[in-house]
């Protein structure tokens, strides 16, 4: 369908005054808004699947800055409309989940607006081939997210979202550096085009990788850039963290895959940088692992455990990337498991990660309480909410038949498969393993503390004084918890949808 | 056929209403309708100042005749070819590039001014006419064509600047205009000694003949001591670090009006003078290699700029400390020497204007509630909703937050630099916009994340939040579709021979 992802540009930017507009008459009207046009757009998205499927690509492009060689073109593929399709998702959930979620909070329209706002760079970003126009959507996600965190969080919500914002944007300049950079070099904006002219370069394209590297994994939280992601995650609204913790930080991955190791690295590929590179993926990827993991273990702070398990799943994300070692050829790769695991761990995370903040909300909104030691048997009280805390956990830490555990399995069927080329992945490779026990772990402590055993709250039991009943969550609530937990579900029982999308791809 | 009428329209139509400004003032201020009859006086002298530089551009445009660039005009008053000593004008599509952005910003500033000091204080007609007629002398210097008459123009209009300074008479505005004043003395007496120096070189003032005499010079000494006067004059004037101390004084004891004008066209003309004088007639860097010195003094502006606007907690201080790091962004532009860095110079011109204009103006009414600190700034962005959205996205604008028109400017100067293999200058225009996220972030947090002491919504003007809009909705427009005045800059970059 032409025009399909413009509209996915322009329904959102309408959106933005019309969902202020509507949330002054009525804040649920607002909230279905919101997720009515992210339904449309997974439509939209979706109408390019058969140009996708025969052509492997779908591409528009619009006139936009001449001068500086900038198009505005925007394109799907396996990869892309897999990502856009699941952030979709999210946002839809998250905005359904606003109408309880939010009720009786000030300034609402403000964020329904933004909202909105938020979603046209959250998508954006991973549809357009400009590299300016990315660097657009990139910001754009920043200033709406800031806003959120620091206007409807909790406690010190503003300084948390500075610390967000600072961080990011510092990781985003470096990324601005690396964008003129390619396009000083190449004299072309487009990531596919970059792609071949920047072959000839390959001293100027090891900085690059670097610059693009570091400040995209800034956004990822890799560890020692990590420090923003914590405090971003546990103070924002649960509707916030769901979109931080499943879209923006994988956002950061994508990025990589598409701008690092797809536009720069070939023409760093082969060398002796190229292959120790990526080796500095796997162990960075594997000391966020361990770390995310090991301090989720002793968190006390339901949003705090699951924001460092992100940590560790970014960490999966990047061990992943780091198994990107196709041939430097231009135009033609060959797509390996690990990367088919790995984009499909992006997704089955988003999913799994949004519902587990959404439930977490869910918990926090109903009992006040965001200590997991003030918890325990809340089972019995809230069966819905436990009954998708508990699947979003499973899923988390790779369990059957839940969808993590197929694009975990997909990435380390890639391990194996290069270890028998590189020996180097093997210690990594077997410290992931390990890593997914801690996993298990931690989701599994999450679960017993908070929903089984006995209540460890004097004021959850003796509900009598002043306390009001902890009750199970409002109709709006359970309806996009229960989209997620579906998805969670059917994505583990039936990945094949995510998995032939993704092997379309031709070109990354 | 452009004649020497069409190019002294503007600026004598604007000289005209200048003069004529203050007697009408005096009649008018009896009027009941005083209000409506400033802004239909105003409104002519700008719709005619535009008609005339409107004309002006077509007449220009019509020369053209792809793919050969736009011509270079010289333009005397004879009409005769210029002798040694004729004062000549000069069109190119930088001149007219930047007298419209001057015409346009200057109209939305005075604008501003009129409802800003009408609102407290009975109005002078004095200060209207100094500002049309600082905005005509800064056309008279886009439009010169010899080093003689953009030093008259130019000298007119930042010595003139003084007078806006100087406004409210309190103590801290005396001091700093003859702080402001002692510098440009200094300046100009140093930029007249360069000038004589290379009139003895060459034997002509007239920019072409000058840079083609400059070029094929053989001993470069004495042009070189011209150079460093001449640097050293045009530096003090647009506050570029060693000698910068007197900007944020001035700006912050200016009237808010003042500041905004300033920052907006006087500053913007500086670096416009800079960069014709000094890279693209004088010394272009096939005739003196100074890449370096001024490399390091665009690190040193954007450095200390910035550093001193972390440390301020006056937030007209604060900006006023922006304006000095956006000298640091443009001299980075001005020191690639590539047409990327002439096309993000000339995109900041009229960003880095309106951006630092936008925000003094928000200033300027927010200090009207005596909102002066950073501490007095908490909650505002409840109490005072619209002109809070305007100063954060002035403040999100000067950040480089994309889709907003300061990060285009900044993405221009960066890769200029990369291109011009100063990558090092880029690494350091980052982090130093780094910092700049930083203080506007926490003017930001105080703004909205933190409660004001009493909650009481303040009534905004609604006539004075008009031109602020006007600014805000410019940033946006520019920031998303840069085109609009990427097409008035286009030809200025195929006219320039680039020095490798």
């Amino acid at each position: 369908m032409p025009y399909s992802l413009l509209l996915v540009f322009i329904l959102p930017t309408l959106g933005v005054p019309l969902s202020y507009f509507a949330a002054k008459k009525s804040t649920k009207a607002a909230g279905i808004l919101v997720a009515l046009i992210a339904l449309i757009n997974i439509g939209l998205i979706l109408s390019t699947l058969p140009t996708i499927a025969s052509k492997s690509i779908y591409q528009e492009s619009y006139t936009w800055i001449p001068i500086l060689s900038a198009r505005f073109t925007l394109f799907a593929d396996g990869i892309s409309a897999s990502i856009a399709i699941i952030s979709l998702v999210l946002i839809f959930a998250a905005a359904l989940f606003s109408i309880n979620y939010m009720e009786g909070k000030k300034n609402l329209p403000v964020y329904y607006a933004l909202l909105s706002m938020l979603s046209i760079g959250l998508v954006g970003v991973f549809i357009t081939s400009n590299l300016l126009l990315f660097y657009f959507c990139w910001e754009l996600m920043l200033v709406p997210a800031y806003f959120i965190i620091g206007g409807w969080g909790y406690r010190e919500s503003y300084r948390a979202a500075f610390k967000f914002f600072i961080f990011t944007h510092a990781g985003a300049v470096f990324v601005l550096l690396g964008i003129g950079a390619i396009y000083m070099t190449t004299g072309v904006t487009d990531m596919f085009v970059a792609q071949g002219a920047l072959m000839s370069f390959p001293d100027i394209a090891r900085w690059i990788l670097i610059a693009l590297t570091a400040g995209f994994a800034v956004k990822m939280a890799i560890v020692p850039l990590h420090m923003w992601l914590p405090d971003a995650h546990s103070e924002a609204p649960a509707t916030m963290s769901a979109l931080l913790s499943g879209v923006i930080i994988s956002a950061g991955a994508y990025a990589i895959l598409r701008l690092s190791l797809g536009t720069v690295f070939p023409a760093v590929a082969g060398t002796a940088f190229g292959s120790s590179f990526l080796h500095g993926l796997a162990v960075f990827g594997v000391i966020s692992a361990f770390f995310g993991a090991f301090i989720a273990l002793v968190e006390t702070d339901i949003k705090r455990i699951i924001a460092y398990s992100s940590i560790s799943h970014m960490g999966y994300v990047m061990f992943g990337l780091s198994l990107y070692s196709s041939a430097p050829i231009v135009g033609a790769i060959t797509i390996t498991a690990a990367i088919v695991g790995t984009v499909l761990h992006i997704v089955n995370h988003a999913v799994s990660k949004g519902l587990f903040f959404l439930s977490a909300g869910a918990i926090m909104h109903q009992t006040e309480k965001r200590n997991i030691d003030e918890m325990g048997g809340l089972a019995g009280k809230m069966p819905f909410t436990g009954a998708s805390s508990i699947t979003a956990a499973l899923s988390i830490a790779g369990s059957p038949p839940f969808a993590c555990f197929v694009s975990e399995f997909l990435i380390f069927v890639g391990a194996f498969e290069i270890i028998s080329i590189d020996g180097f992945y093997t210690i990594p490779t077997v410290f992931m393993l390990i890593a997914t026990v801690l996993s298990l772990a931690y989701s599994l402590r999450f679960v017993y503390r908070v929903f089984l055993g006995q209540s460890r709250s004097k004021n959850l039991e003796q509900e009598g004084e002043g306390e009001k009943k902890v009750v199970d969550v409002p109709n709006f609530m359970k309806l996009s918890m229960g989209i997620l937990v579906i998805f969670v579900i059917i994505l583990g029982i039936y990945p094949a949808f995510f998995i032939n999308l993704i092997n379309t791809v031709a070109i990354i | 056929m452009v004649g020497i009428v069409d190019v002294a329209l503007p600026i004598i139509s604007m000289v005209a209403f200048s003069i004529l400004t203050i007697p009408v003032f005096r009649v008018i201020h009896k009027s009941q309708h005083r209000t409506v009859l400033m802004l239909a006086w105003f409104s002519a002298a700008f719709i005619v100042s535009g008609a005339a530089v409107a004309n002006l551009t077509a007449k220009y445009y019509s020369l053209a005749s792809p793919p050969t660039p736009l011509p270079f005009l010289n333009i005397t008053l004879t009409g005769e070819p210029y002798t040694t000593l004729s004062s000549a004008f000069m069109i190119d599509a930088i001149s007219i590039y930047m007298a419209i952005i001057f015409i346009a910003v200057s109209a939305v500033v005075v604008f501003y001014s009129l409802f800003h000091l009408s609102s407290d204080e009975r109005p002078s007609g004095r200060y209207f006419a100094i500002m049309l007629m600082l905005t005509a002398a800064l056309m008279g210097a886009v439009f010169s064509g010899d080093l003689l008459t953009l030093f008259i123009f130019w000298e007119a209009a930042a010595a003139g600047s003084g007078f806006l300074m100087i406004y409210k008479k309190t103590r801290a505005s005396l001091n700093s205009t003859l702080k402001y004043l002692v510098m440009i003395i200094i300046a100009s007496a140093f930029i007249v000694f360069g000038l004589s120096l290379v009139y003895g070189l060459t034997g002509t003032l007239n920019f072409w003949a000058v840079r083609d005499a400059l070029i094929t010079l053989s001993n470069k000494n004495l042009l070189l001591i011209a150079f460093i006067f001449i640097a050293a004059g045009y530096a003090i004037e647009s506050a570029i670090v060693p000698f910068h101390f007197w900007l944020p004084d001035a700006y912050t004891a200016a009237p808010s009006s003042s500041a905004a004008f300033l920052s907006a066209l006087i500053d913007q003309g500086s670096y416009y003078v800079l960069i014709r004088v000094l890279v693209f007639i004088l010394t272009p860097p096939a005739a003196l290699n100074w890449t370096f010195m001024l490399a390091v003094m665009a690190a040193l502006t954007m450095i200390v700029g910035n550093l001193f606007a972390l440390i301020q907690t006056n937030v007209k201080r604060l900006i006023a400390n922006i304006c000095v790091a956006d000298v640091g962004y443009n001299l980075i532009g001005i020191t690639s020497v590539t047409a990327t860095g002439l096309m993000g110079n000339l995109y900041f011109f009229l960003i880095g204007g309106i951006t630092t204009a936008l925000s003094f103006m928000a200033i300027g009414l927010i200090n009207r509630y005596g909102f002066k600190t950073l501490e007095d700034f908490s909650g505002l962005g409840w109490k005072m909703p619209f002109v809070s959205l305007a100063l954060l996205i002035a403040g999100l604008s000067f950040a480089g937050v994309p889709p907003l028109g300061g990060f285009t400017a900044k993405f221009l100067v960066f890769t200029a630099a990369i291109e011009a293999n100063l990558s090092w200058l880029a690494v350091v225009g980052v982090l130093t916009s780094v910092i700049q996220t930083a203080y506007v972030f926490r003017l930001v947090n105080y703004m909205y994340g933190r409660r004001p002491k009493d909650e009481t919504r303040i009534a905004e003007s609604k006539r004075i939040l008009v031109p602020i809009f006007i600014l805000v909705g410019a940033i946006i427009i520019l920031g998303i579709y840069p085109q609009i005045v990427f097409n008035l800059i286009q030809p200025s970059i195929q006219q320039i021979t680039f020095f490798p």
